[in-house]
């Protein structure tokens, strides 16, 4: 959708020491495949065609912009010979089994954060449209917290830095596990939207399910795709992209920052998805494509010879410079047998992922970015009429003085965006709409915390309510037989069906699992919400 | 193929009961055992009817409490709400509810039970197959058997019992439940089991909010505020793309940097060491160190191609780039391969033991560059070969065997009139196979359909008045009850408990504790017989009423019946009572004449030249010890004694000759006289201590526990502490020699009589019988009366 300018600047980071660091016995995480990663680089001659930096050592001060100064102080004084002397905080901060002591752990972490910052602050300087650090992307990290093989976040800290000189950053996740420590950091704010795509369910870290939205000001700031075991190349495009274009048209970003974890390539020693690098490129490549500032991090990978492929292929999208499949001769030429090519093929592993489970996850993100205030230079576009509906079904059900719950009122408020119905709003049916803005209201009031809105809300509700129950009273039974079998005829047909802009009605109900609405409620709520 | 391809992470049905369903569970490891069956280390699921009904309130609560899920069920509950008679609950239907809960509520009010079950049956006869039209209460009953919950148990099982995949999912809120529904083989679960705490919890991360944990904001900075860091602080450039060379330059300035690197290793000393041939010397000059060499010097002389050359050779010589595997010597690597076999990849460790000169840096590159070599892929094999018990996949064919609970006594022809009954889950009347399900005395049965069903997802496809899914707990107690009530469990032991009657036990557990404690003799698991052995043993002493009842009394006694089913109970009274009144019919019963005189060892003993008259003391000692009162009493006495030679069951009568007469029907006397004998005779050994080896014929009396023994005669417990071992033979030389003379056929004959005295000529005409005569009178002879 971009033509490209033939070269961008590409910035890579890269230490020379960082292949050495070792986690310890039988511990997954390799560092030594970064090193890979950079033979393989210069074998290929990519090397050449960039500007290669040593990064520095990312200081205590820097660190603590993110992290808590207790944690990084802990960081910067244990080592294995003085372990015994921290059990305590060991415990705190959650050092010791996934995330153990080894040598030089602190300079490992001061490496990697080391080239995130840089390569953020190169990005803000506009010296560089892509800056690459492979030795970055260690998302689970928390404030005060090691988590998952990581234990300084280099990625929230390569963020603040971008958010020195960009309104909103992007950051996008396709590392197998959830990026949760990057999530958490920036979970209440609406300047950095988090999207992670990841394996959801009996995994690790837990979190990351498609109803962590975002808190506060950050509510609808975080998205969340859940997937499941298996998924190719061709389903991971089919989400990546259109999801991606939306938060693209959504948020409207001024810089992105990909975590490329390369544990989600099939035949990872932790994953289990069954993606090849081309699969994985894609993505960087698609994220490329917007010509924004791209900060480009490693992250998790397990099998570390398919790691250094895939981040020397990802060096070579970013390059925009085709690569041989045929491996070249480098120091750790054997580690790529038996093939010695760069691509991988992927398993006959089982897809898990259907393509109904992929769309109805894909339309619910959809109507959650659709609660997202307008991104500056989001065009507005006036209702069509059709979209006024009765308002809800559930409604009449409900009794009128019960409380409803925050997250069912959520979803009966609008947003505006519905209003401007883009052609690209291809899950959009009129339900939707007519959801969102109701929901808009509730996000403004939420984000202002204006508490007479609030109160105007639950009034509009209440008074809605028994209107409908009314309605609903006097059509309950004739419609209670003749009602449901008509539903049931909408329901059936839409079951399979994705988000195609047709059928409104049956794709709604199908899609959101929300309470059919009856036809014909308050066409009269709708003005009044126009008017916020 | 696949479909029979079973790997690792797969979802599969285990069966580990022919009647039960099918239990659900994921391969995590596959291992081959020593005999070459596959083992699969298994993650549980448990199904809904295998967690109590507690916890299946607590996990529907959960569904509620989701508010998405609980729209999600509500959307089915909606569209299920025109039937009138959806709703049995009664009261106002709330939007909310749960419809699994409703059904759980179901499962305790039988009435309800019951109208569901006539809604049921009117949907089964019109409903053609799966689908949404069918009415509310089935599919809700369906999904009840679709929803499992995950544990972090796991256990190991025979990958032979796998019977086909599934396919599990954790419940995603966009998805309709229904759509399970559509698929075979489908499972969801949203919550994790504990069994060992008998608790539910979701299996959810949480992100925290609080200062705590988010990112303090930078505000963007204002339009001149510039980041006020050097950017030499934050890096240092290495290479620079836009250096003005051609590609080809560059790799020209490879190709001198690698030359010079080869002619300096043809200079340094130690590098013709290393690689002798100027093959190998190129080779080592093209490793990456080289390269990476190379382009800094570029860099550093700012893209310079002759400055860049004028420092690949300053002023000392050619400069030389080696990477920890050529700087390493042939011993270190030598070291290093010894410790790495030794140590692992504890790299500290083999610096410090090892390798201290080096650091743990160099340890771990030199490390990964081992990885290259050949000794490296060796040694890989070697664990590769080690590790092959470890399989990725394994191949099961499917599973054709009948299933036991397959009714096969009709043919189709008249399957309809087994028991008269339709299908227990959908009511139809033809199949080409029925099983029998449930309870036995319910007769209920299912069609192929059906069966398959209930084995993949655990329950009918309809509510049943059995409630199959799961016995109620009083329902459970009942079935217990039925069975004990069939097979109670007996104490084998007929003097045991306060009355006369035998002890009876409700459960097999009670009667184990109860042998232990009061017999003092476990029980082997399946079996009601004790594990017996010598452990306790006791002597059976015959009254001479007993004696003559045996006889009175032969066609109530059944004593060739008895013999046979030793563990059926006599009824003693009534052979007593019996045995009474045909005693008053003939007071002066006299023991029948017919009474085959036993072999004695006399001729044999005599034959060997044996002084028997020697021997005989020894025995007569023993004996009023032995035989106590009931001695006196015995119409003929019998100087041999019987040993019963071997392992075989210690229901020995020694050294009792009366006994033997006593013996009454059970035919042969069951012993073998003068085999002892022939052993001893056969045991020409003189020092003591040999001749009391040689003449063990049951080494108790080596243990010296023979004392237990023979203390009286009365009916006894020997406590299986203080209780003499089995009896066993003990094969000499010349018993063996005597074995030797046998033909093959005297074998034979002996082997079917085994009381059948032997002639043979002892090879040894020797009357060293003496020193072992003191001690065999002492063996003990253990009598197991189990009636």
């Amino acid at each position: 959708m971009t033509t490209l300018p033939p070269k961008r600047k590409i910035c890579y980071y890269y230490d020379g020491d960082i292949g050495n660091y070792y986690y310890g016995q039988g511990h997954p995480m390799k560092p030594h495949r970064i090193r890979m990663t950079h033979n393989l680089i210069l074998n290929y001659g990519l090397y050449r065609k960039m500007e290669i930096y040593r990064p520095h050592k990312a200081t205590a001060e820097e660190m603590t912009k993110f992290h808590s100064d207790d944690y990084i102080k802990f960081l910067r004084s244990i080592r294995p010979d003085n372990m015994a002397e921290y059990n305590k905080q060991m415990q705190r901060f959650n050092v010791g089994e996934d995330c153990p002591v080894f040598d030089g752990m602190y300079e490992f972490c001061q490496l990697s954060t080391g080239g995130s910052v840089a390569g953020a602050v190169k990005l803000n300087k506009q010296a560089a449209d892509i800056a690459i650090n492979w030795a970055g992307g260690l998302h689970h990290a928390k404030k005060s917290e090691a988590s998952g093989f990581c234990y300084v976040n280099d990625i929230v800290l390569g963020i603040l830095e971008l958010l020195k000189y960009h309104q909103r950053v992007l950051y996008v996740d396709i590392d197998i596990h959830h990026g949760d420590g990057v999530e958490e950091a920036f979970y209440t704010t609406d300047r950095v939207m988090t999207v992670s795509f990841h394996k959801y369910g009996e995994y690790f870290p837990g979190t990351g399910d498609l109803r962590d939205i975002g808190a506060g000001k950050g509510k609808y700031y975080a998205v969340n795709f859940p997937l499941r075991d298996g998924i190719d190349d061709e389903s991971y495009e089919s989400i990546f992209k259109p999801v991606i274009t939306r938060v693209m048209e959504m948020y409207q970003p001024s810089a992105i920052v990909l975590q490329c974890g390369a544990d989600s390539l099939s035949g990872d020693r932790l994953g289990c998805f069954n993606l090849t690098l081309k699969g994985h490129g894609k993505c960087v490549e698609f994220i490329k494509k917007w010509n924004l500032p791209v900060l480009l991090l490693g992250g998790g990978g397990y099998t570390i010879r398919n790691v250094a492929r895939c981040w020397t292929y990802e060096t070579s999208i970013a390059l925009n410079c085709d690569v041989a499949n045929e491996l070249p001769y480098n120091d750790y030429f054997e580690y790529y047998g038996p093939d010695f090519k760069l691509h991988i093929s992927p398993s006959n592993m089982a897809n898990q992922n259907t393509p109904e489970y992929m769309d109805k996850i894909k339309t619910r993100l959809f109507d959650n970015l659709r609660m997202l205030p307008h991104a500056p230079g989001v065009q507005m576009q006036a209702i069509p009429e059709d979209a006024l509906h009765d308002e809800s079904d559930e409604d009449d059900k409900v009794n009128p003085d019960q409380r409803i719950s925050i997250r069912q009122s959520d979803k009966r408020i609008a947003c505006e965006e519905e209003f401007s119905d883009s052609e690209d709003e291809d899950g959009g049916g009129r339900k939707d709409k007519r959801d969102h803005k109701k929901k808009r209201q509730k996000t403004e009031a939420d984000d202002k915390k204006d508490g007479e809105k609030d109160k105007k809300e639950e009034k509009e509700v209440k008074k809605e309510a028994p209107e409908v129950k009314e309605e609903a009273k006097t059509s309950q039974e004739k419609d209670d037989k003749a009602a449901a079998p008509t539903e049931k005829k909408e329901n059936s047909p839409s079951a399979p069906k994705s988000e195609s802009a047709a059928a409104p009605v049956t794709d709604n109900s199908s899609k959101d699992k929300e309470p059919e609405v009856a036809a014909g409620t308050t066409a009269s709520s709708e003005p009044e919400k126009m008017e916020h | 193929m696949s479909a029979n391809m079973y790997r690792v992470g797969d979802y599969v049905f285990f069966e580990t009961s022919s009647t039960a369903p099918y239990q659900i569970r994921r391969i995590e490891e596959l291992n081959k055992t020593q005999n070459g069956n596959v083992e699969a280390k298994v993650m549980c699921f448990y199904r809904r009817r295998d967690i109590s009904n507690s916890l299946i309130i607590l996990a529907d609560k959960h569904h509620n409490a989701l508010d998405e899920e609980g729209e999600e069920k509500r959307e089915i509950d909606d569209e299920l709400a025109p039937k009138p008679d959806g709703e049995t609950n009664g009261g106002p239907l709330s939007p909310a509810k749960d419809p699994v809960e409703e059904n759980g509520t179901e499962n305790n009010s039988p009435t309800n039970g019951s109208t569901n079950n006539n809604n049921n049956h009117q949907a089964g006869v019109g409903a053609g197959g799966l689908g949404m039209e069918e009415i509310p209460e089935k599919l809700r009953h369906q999904l009840k058997h679709r929803e499992l919950f995950l544990s972090r148990q796991v256990e190991t099982l025979p990958a032979t019992h796998i019977r086909g995949k599934c396919c599990v999912t954790l419940l995603n809120e966009t998805e309709s439940l229904l759509s399970y529904l559509n698929k075979d083989d489908t499972f969801f679960y949203s919550l994790v089991y504990d069994p060992q705490q008998k608790t539910l919890l979701a299996d959810k991360g949480e992100i925290r909010v609080g200062s705590k944990y988010q990112a303090e904001m930078i505000p963007k900075l204002s339009e001149g505020e510039g980041d006020v860091r050097k950017s030499e602080d934050l890096e240092e450039l290495v290479w620079d793309p836009l250096h003005g060379l051609s590609e080809k330059e560059i790799d020209q300035f490879q190709i001198i940097a690698r030359s010079v690197g080869t002619f300096a290793r043809a200079l340094d000393c130690t590098s013709t060491v290393r690689q002798p041939s100027l093959h190998m010397s190129a080779a080592a000059a093209s490793r990456d160190i080289t390269i990476f060499h190379a382009m800094n010097t570029l860099h550093q002389h700012k893209y310079n191609i002759a400055k860049a050359i004028q420092s690949l050779v300053p002023s000392g010589g050619p400069v030389l780039c080696r990477d920890e595997m050529e700087e390493w010597s042939a011993s270190e690597a030598n070291l290093f391969e010894d410790a790495i076999e030794q140590y692992g990849k504890d790299f500290n460790g083999i610096r410090q033991d090892f390798l201290p000169w080096k650091s743990l840096k160099s340890i771990v590159e030199y490390y990964y560059m081992w990885k290259t070599t050949d000794r490296y892929v060796q040694q890989k094999r070697i664990k590769a070969s080690e590790a092959e018990s470890k399989l990725k996949q394994v191949y099961i064919p499917n599973y054709n065997k009948p299933n036991p609970a397959a009714i096969t006594n009709k043919l189709n022809g008249a399957d309809g009139q087994v028991s008269g009954r339709a299908c227990e889950s959908c009511y139809t009347a033809h199949s080409n196979q029925w099983y029998s399900w449930g309870p036995v005395h319910m007769q209920c049965r299912l069609c192929s359909n059906c069966w398959s069903y209930w084995k993949k997802y655990g329950g009918l496809k309809m509510p049943t008045r059995l409630d199959g899914e799961r016995p109620a707990p009083n329902q459970r107690q009942e079935r217990i009850a039925q069975m004990n009530s069939i097979r109670m469990q007996k104490c084998t032991f007929t003097g045991c408990g306060k009355v006369s009657q035998r002890q009876e036990f409700k459960l097999k557990a009670h009667l184990n504790r109860h042998m232990a404690t009061s017999h003092g003799m476990p029980i082997q698991p399946g079996s009601p017989r004790p594990v017996m052995k010598t452990r306790a043993a006791f002597c059976l002493v015959t009254t001479e009423l007993t004696r003559i009842s045996r006889r009175l009394c032969r066609d109530l006694l059944r004593p060739r019946h008895a013999t046979r089913c030793p563990f059926t109970p006599i009824n003693t009274s009534l052979i007593k009572q019996e045995c009474q009144l045909r005693l008053s019919e003939r007071p002066s019963y006299q023991q029948p004449a017919k009474y085959r005189t036993p072999a004695t060892l006399d001729p044999v003993v005599a034959r060997l030249g044996i002084d028997i008259k020697q021997e005989k003391p020894s025995l007569l000692l023993k004996g009023p010890n032995y035989g106590g009162g009931d001695r006196s009493s015995t119409p003929k006495e019998r100087p041999q004694e019987n040993v019963k030679v071997g392992s075989g069951h210690p229901s020995i009568m020694k050294k009792r000759g009366y006994e033997q007469t006593n013996g009454v029907d059970s035919g042969p006397a069951a012993k073998r006289p003068n085999m002892g004998v022939i052993r001893q005779a056969g045991t020409a050994i003189k020092t003591p201590g040999v001749t009391r080896r040689g003449s063990v014929l049951n080494h108790n009396s080596v243990n010296g526990r023979s004392r237990f023994c023979g203390k009286s005669m009365r009916m006894q417990l020997v406590g299986w502490m203080d209780n003499p071992d089995d009896v066993y033979f003990v094969a000499t030389a010349a018993t063996r020699k005597i074995r030797k003379q046998l033909q093959m056929n005297d074998f034979k004959r002996l082997a079917r009589n085994p009381w059948k005295t032997l002639n043979v000529k002892p090879p040894l005409p020797s009357g060293s019988l003496s020193g072992s005569n003191g001690h065999r009178p002492t063996v003990p002879q253990e009598v197991v009366v189990l009636d």
